[in-house]
């Protein structure tokens, strides 16, 4: 059984601590992601693991040997490190660079024999360089030179593998294949997997267990789940992030949303009517804003239920693919009655939700200003006869306000707030003058 | 090309290297011949061949010293060959000592006389030269060069030593102290040179570097410097391979890296020293060789290095005969030679290449 041991380990750059008092413990098997924020102590973990950095203090055993005292060319018989940068300037062939990992294992005075090569070979079978052992690396892409450097660690036949963002220079199809490929390996082979990883999503995808650092501290460490949480990832990263269960992957899967604006809340409640996702995006432009959101009738299941769900909107909502009921209906009126403003997207209608542009009637009647956004027209989106259209007119001729897209929205939004605040800030008589001054 | 077809190739690599290897010696034995020929004194080649025969055992015997005239042996063995002998030697050195510093700091500008041993060299020679009056000869050398060794040895180790953080030394570091201190050292040198009145010819000329009165019992001398610096390099050629990587990937491949640098650099700096004592401040060999050798034959340094000394030695010995000729009676110095002569055909591999090169 493989074993790391990482036990109180600090380290400095000069006077600056980087990481302080670390402890780990890692066996086979374990794939691990270290995460956290930039400048959180990740590389150096990693440096100090990998003999690069010598630790101020604290141990560091790999099967109870401490990896310092250990001869450098033992501890490249059980560990290999996959840099963050791998650039090579020197023109040395793919399967020479490879031939480099059986290094380790050679004496000073031996050329590499038959069952070298043969490992070489393996190592670049499994990271599919085996048609690149001619070119130059320094004439590969970013993508096959990783691949490549990840055969070289493979050759060196190590018990424990660190890579250091390996994936940062990579396109997302080789990022998938070589976390496949590394994961494997750690499965396969017993291989520990450490990698320090920008990309919480992959690490969520790939890794069984995870660190997260944060200013050189572990501020958890443990199986991903219990690592991965909204919560932690609120307080080291501060940023709010919805963590879900992937049903097609069967992982975690993170989404960051904006950092929170410095835009004020805003004292004013917006209420969408609409479906099919044409309110996702603009649910969290407006949030980020700072207005309040509601959002009603809407299905379950609908894409904008969900995402109202997400961003914890309050919704009026009826059962997935139902018409709207009565009841349904008068929640939906009286969330209205509460919002400031009411908008309409350019949703799809038919009878099923044709009682929502009712719901808009009523509000323009009740005073509420009402904008409507004709970005698609209604006619390819009317599928009640004419109805839908009908009342569309019928609005607009009420005294709705009717815009191209979303941009024009949000920009009538703050003309229209600003009037209200001069309506509360301005005096009277200077709001007077000015209107005397624009009729003129 | 297919991986099973470059694996075919590498595995007949080795064989592939004793072929540049053999074929290099027998081109370097052509030139020391041919060169043995070049001079004022005419001299044919199959009377230096039966000179060269006479000396080997077990061959004199089947020759037929009647046919040699005692100048031409005198010329021939005492003269021009311990001369050709120490190009060989020297060039050999200082292509070597140029393949392991641009290994060491990845560094394509990176040349013998890097870490100062040429700064050093000049000024050791020079305050022999204006202020050491008592004359004494060690093993051939006679006090200038002694100085001239001894001094680029100590700046090599001062270069080391400022460079030192902590236990390590860090390329870059090494790297600028080394050019600080050559150019310290060069404004000293320009100081004493500018207040040496009669002697500055000299000076000049030995800085020049040149092969004119070298004495069998310097070849022996700088032979031992030569030989074995470059065969215990070859034992750490896959280090270098792996250093070319860089320090901390050398380091994960089991390299001990601080320990076979510093072991490298001591080995390289002898080197210099020894060949910089004997011939003076000899330019061009110790950047150049490594390169064209580099873009002929690759970057594996287990073929590299061998293969640079022997061109370098022979690169030398090509254009002391130039210096020889060139000029008729007063010679031009060798250094001279080695740009004029080589810059032509670095450009000329630099062009032919497809691909950009990088060291």
């Amino acid at each position: 059984m493989v074993l790391l041991n990482v036990d109180g380990v600090e380290c400095c750059y000069g006077s600056i601590k980087i990481l302080e008092n670390v402890n780990l413990i890692v066996k086979e098997g374990d794939f691990v992601g270290i995460i956290g924020p930039n400048g959180s102590g990740k590389s150096t973990l990693l440096k100090s693991i990998s003999r690069t950095l010598k630790p101020h203090k604290g141990t560091i055993l790999l099967d109870n040997k401490n990896i310092y005292s250990l001869k450098s060319m033992d501890l490249a018989k059980q560990m290999a490190v996959v840099p963050q940068d791998n650039t090579i300037s020197f023109s040395f062939t793919a399967l020479e660079v490879v031939l480099m990992g059986r290094s380790p294992h050679m004496s000073r005075f031996q050329m590499e024999t038959e069952s070298d090569m043969a490992i070489a070979r393996k190592a670049m079978d499994l990271t599919n360089t085996w048609h690149l052992a001619g070119r130059f690396v320094n004439e590969l892409s970013g993508g096959e030179r990783q691949r490549v450097i990840i055969a070289r660690a493979l050759a060196q036949k190590p018990k424990i593998l660190l890579l250091d963002e390996p994936l940062t220079y990579l396109d997302i199809i080789n990022q998938l294949e070589i976390m496949d490929l590394v994961k494997s390996l750690c499965e396969k082979e017993g291989i520990i997997v450490m990698t320090a990883i920008h990309d919480l999503n992959l690490a969520a995808r790939y890794c069984n267990t995870a660190i997260l650092l944060n200013k050189g501290k572990i501020f958890s460490a443990g199986r991903l789940d219990e690592v991965l949480t909204s919560e932690n990832i609120k307080s080291v990263f501060k940023v709010d992030a919805i963590v879900k269960k992937n049903l097609v992957t069967n992982s975690l899967y993170i989404i960051p949303l904006s950092p929170p604006k410095s835009s004020p809340i805003k004292n004013c409640a917006i209420h969408l009517i609409c479906g099919a996702g044409t309110g996702t995006s603009l649910m969290k432009i407006l949030l980020e804003e700072g207005y309040s959101v509601t959002a009603g009738v809407l299905n379950v299941l609908d894409t904008d239920f969900e995402t109202a769900e997400f961003l914890n909107i309050p919704v009026t909502s009826e059962a997935p693919f139902s018409p709207i009921t009565e009841k349904t209906r008068k929640d939906n009126l009286a969330m209205i009655s509460k919002a400031s403003t009411v908008v309409v997207t350019s949703v799809p209608f038919g009878h099923g939700n044709l009682q929502n542009l009712e719901a808009a009637k009523e509000a323009l009647k009740k005073g509420i200003p009402l904008f409507v956004i004709d970005e698609v027209p209604i006619e390819s989106r009317d599928f009640t006869q004419g109805q839908a259209t009908a009342l569309l007119e019928g609005l607009k001729s009420g005294g709705a306000v009717f815009v191209k897209n979303q941009d024009e929205l949000l920009h009538m939004l703050n003309v229209s707030e600003e009037k209200l605040k001069m309506a509360k800030n301005v005096p009277p008589s200077v709001a007077d003058h000015l209107k005397a001054a624009r009729a003129s | 090309m297919s991986g099973d077809k470059v694996e075919g190739t590498y595995i007949k690599r080795s064989s592939r290297w004793k072929l540049i290897l053999v074929t290099l010696i027998v081109a370097l034995l052509v030139t020391i011949l041919v060169s043995l020929n070049i001079g004022y004194a005419s001299i044919s080649f199959s009377e230096i061949l039966d000179i060269l025969g006479k000396q080997i055992p077990f061959l004199n015997g089947s020759i037929n010293s009647a046919s040699i005239s005692p100048t031409s042996e005198a010329i021939i063995l005492q003269i021009r060959l311990p001369r050709v002998l120490a190009g060989a030697l020297v060039g050999a050195g200082l292509a070597a000592a140029g393949v392991i510093y641009q290994g060491v700091f990845r560094n394509p500008m990176a040349d013998s006389y890097l870490l100062g041993a040429s700064a050093g060299a000049s000024v050791g020679y020079t305050v022999a030269v204006l202020y050491v009056t008592s004359a004494l000869t060690v093993i051939g050398l006679g006090t200038a060069q002694l100085f001239a060794f001894i001094f680029a040895l100590l700046t090599v180790f001062l270069v080391l030593l400022i460079s030192r953080v902590g236990t390590k030394i860090p390329t870059t570091t090494l790297l600028l102290s080394g050019i600080v201190v050559n150019i310290f050292l060069l404004a000293i040198e320009t100081l004493m040179e500018l207040r040496s009145g009669q002697a500055l010819t000299g000076i000049v000329a030995w800085l020049a570097g040149g092969f004119s009165n070298i004495v069998w019992l310097q070849v022996w001398t700088i032979l031992p410097f030569v030989f074995i610096g470059i065969a215990v390099t070859y034992f750490f050629t896959r280090d270098l391979n792996m250093l070319s990587m860089g320090d901390d990937t050398a380091q994960h491949l089991g390299v001990n890296t601080e320990r076979v640098r510093i072991f490298l650099l001591a080995v390289a700096s002898l080197i210099t020293a020894a060949a910089v004592a004997i011939s003076g401040v000899i330019g061009f060999v110790g950047l150049i060789i490594p390169h064209m050798t580099r873009l002929v034959i690759g970057p594996d340094h287990r073929i590299l290095l061998p293969a640079s000394a022997i061109t370098g030695a022979m690169f030398l010995v090509i254009c002391d005969a130039v210096a020889r000729v060139a000029t008729g009676a007063a010679e031009l110095p060798v250094g001279v030679i080695t740009a004029l002569v080589g810059t032509p055909f670095f450009i000329y591999l630099l062009r032919r290449r497809k691909t950009s090169y990088s060291l």
